[in-house]
């Protein structure tokens, strides 16, 4: 084995300030996405694999949004109008119709089809959802079209922060690094220390004691996966400024979510958060240890936790 | 009329069938206990009731409208609230937090300070989880998390399984003042002694079916039937 001052030898000190930069800045988006897919696993304890084409639909709406709704047969109808009344910078407009139309099709997606499946088996939970995932990727497909789509964000992050000396950080992805703090504040905040937070978690560690109790759990669970689908959908749009948006983003996404669900614990947001940002370091860090195979390193992470800590890092061993 | 009124109740479990004709009628602030033998169908009489059991025919009529096919939820919400056997503590929340979710899921629900007062013990625990309490502090909590949700009808599913005796005695002067209120109370019990103390009316369930119901007293005298359906021999 290589030992590990070897390897970061390789790396002057100015490449590994700005790797680890981009790995927490890869790890913040990788947050955004694997912090709903562990609130649903959580709570419903179903394994949506829709959720990365959530986030992928999150992000065409954000792109077509900014650049000012045209272009999209049908959607223009809607977003034309709305980006001219709306008085701040499309950008914002887009992250709030990723998350109403991404929330949206959460809720008919869990309402309409996945609760009548919460009693079944994984794998038929698996199905259903993987589905999902290829009729909503080819929808996406006839409506934005093949094509890759990018924007730039908005004016105000324009400016750059120098860390060391020749090493700056762009506006934008600080911008996303402080929304993933703030995502995570905010959802640890409500489940703690509000009423629907409480339920969420009471419902989460037994769901007939819960409705024993009068809590419509239904109606709770379309709640939850809505709120999940919503932080998809947000983090498709905060994601898009940062990479080329195509429909082969859902299925990236989704792996790596699950990768830094495992690797925290599945349920966990301090798990998915840590988990997150372990995988985006090993990515940006993995790229330059070994030219082009910085992908390696997340699944031997998840192998390796699979194997010596099933639970996750976060995850609490099921009683 | 009376508060609840079970006719041709039969329920399953899977391919199992577990109760057959359940009959059973509970008037105003009666104590019922359900006595009978491990697996005679006491829990699954309780669980047809909230709605819990995977399926259950004939008709369950709660003041009047019938709630064999409503969900679990709007059971509780119409005033019947469950004890659970093992207690069923939400772990991971705290003794407050655990009533707080009762609390707040109830429209006309008892204050939480009073619970505290009714269960002393659990006002030293407030800020503990669940699942860092001992089995008598769970039941306890268990009891006023139903109780905060000011039953009209509690069900008690063995609440004694599993304490010490000190513990039972504790429980037994709490209940005792419970049922002393305007609630109707069903439980089911294996400890005869305790149930006998605090119940007016019991039935006897055999093998799924009710096989004797009558007054506590006229069932102190029956020697027999405690001894055929109960193994509770005589001098005890």
């Amino acid at each position: 084995m290589v030992p590990l001052d070897v390897l970061v030898m390789q790396l002057s000190p100015n490449l590994l300030v700005r790797q680890v930069i981009t790995g927490i800045s890869i790890g913040s988006w990788l947050f955004l996405v694997a912090v709903g897919l562990s609130l649903i696993f959580g709570v419903l304890d179903v394994l949506n694999f829709t959720h990365g084409v959530l986030f992928m639909i999150g992000a065409y709406m954000a792109v077509v949004t900014t650049v000012g709704g045209g272009g999209v047969p049908g959607l223009s109808l809607i977003l034309v109008p709305l980006v001219d009344v709306w008085p701040l910078h499309p950008f914002w407009l887009g992250i709030v119709v990723a998350g109403v139309t991404v929330g949206l099709l959460g809720g008919i997606v869990e309402s309409g089809f996945i609760r009548r499946v919460y009693d079944r088996e994984p794998l038929d939970q698996l199905l259903l959802t993987f589905a999902f995932v290829l009729m909503l990727t080819d929808l996406t497909r006839v409506v934005f079209g093949t094509g890759q789509y990018a924007i730039r964000p908005p004016e105000v992050f324009r400016f750059t922060i120098q860390v060391t000396e020749g090493v700056r950080v762009g506006g934008y992805r600080l911008f996303v690094i402080g929304m993933a703090v703030l995502i995570m504040l905010v959802l640890f905040t409500v489940l703690d220390r509000t009423n629907i937070g409480r339920v969420t978690r009471a419902t989460s560690s037994d769901r007939d004691m819960a409705s024993l109790l009068g809590i419509n759990v239904p109606r709770l669970y379309t709640g939850v996966f809505i709120a999940g689908a919503v932080l998809a959908g947000i983090g498709g749009a905060l994601a898009a400024p940062l990479q080329s948006v195509t429909t082969s983003l859902g299925n990236q996404v989704i792996i790596y979510a699950f990768v830094v669900a495992v690797i925290g614990g599945l349920g966990s947001f301090v798990g998915a958060f840590v988990g997150a940002m372990i995988i985006g370091l090993l990515l940006a860090l993995g790229s330059q240890i070994i030219q082009g195979g910085g992908t390696l390193f997340p699944y031997v992470a998840m192998i390796i936790v699979l194997v010596f800590r099933p639970e996750g890092l976060f995850g609490e061993v099921e009683a | 009329m009376s508060v609840l009124e079970l006719s041709d109740v039969d329920a399953y479990y899977g391919n199992s069938h577990v109760l057959f004709d359940m009959e059973m009628a509970v008037e105003e602030n009666d104590i019922v206990v359900l006595l009978g033998r491990n697996g005679a169908g006491k829990t699954t009489t309780l669980r047809s009731i909230t709605g819990t059991v995977p399926r259950r025919t004939g008709s369950i009529v709660y003041r009047g409208r019938d709630i064999s096919r409503d969900s679990v939820d709007r059971i509780s919400n119409a005033g019947i609230k469950l004890v659970p056997e093992g207690r069923r503590i939400f772990p991971t929340l705290t003794v407050t937090e655990n009533l707080q979710v009762a609390h707040n899921a109830c429209s006309n629900p008892r204050d939480i300070e009073e619970m505290f007062d009714i269960f002393p013990v659990l006002d030293d625990l407030r800020q503990s989880k669940g699942q860092n309490l001992s089995g008598g502090e769970q039941q306890m909590l268990s009891v006023a998390r139903a109780l905060v949700q000011n039953p009209d009808l509690l069900l008690l599913d063995e609440p004694t399984e599993g304490l010490a005796p000190v513990i039972v005695k504790d429980l037994m002067e709490v209940l005792s003042d419970v049922v002393e209120e305007d609630v109707t109370v069903i439980l089911t019990e294996q400890n005869v002694n305790f149930s006998l103390e605090l119940a007016e009316r019991a039935y006897i369930i055999e093998k799924g079916s009710p096989v004797w119901d009558g007054t506590v007293d006229e069932l102190r005298d029956r020697d027999d039937l405690l001894e055929e359906y109960l193994s509770v021999s005589a001098a005890e």
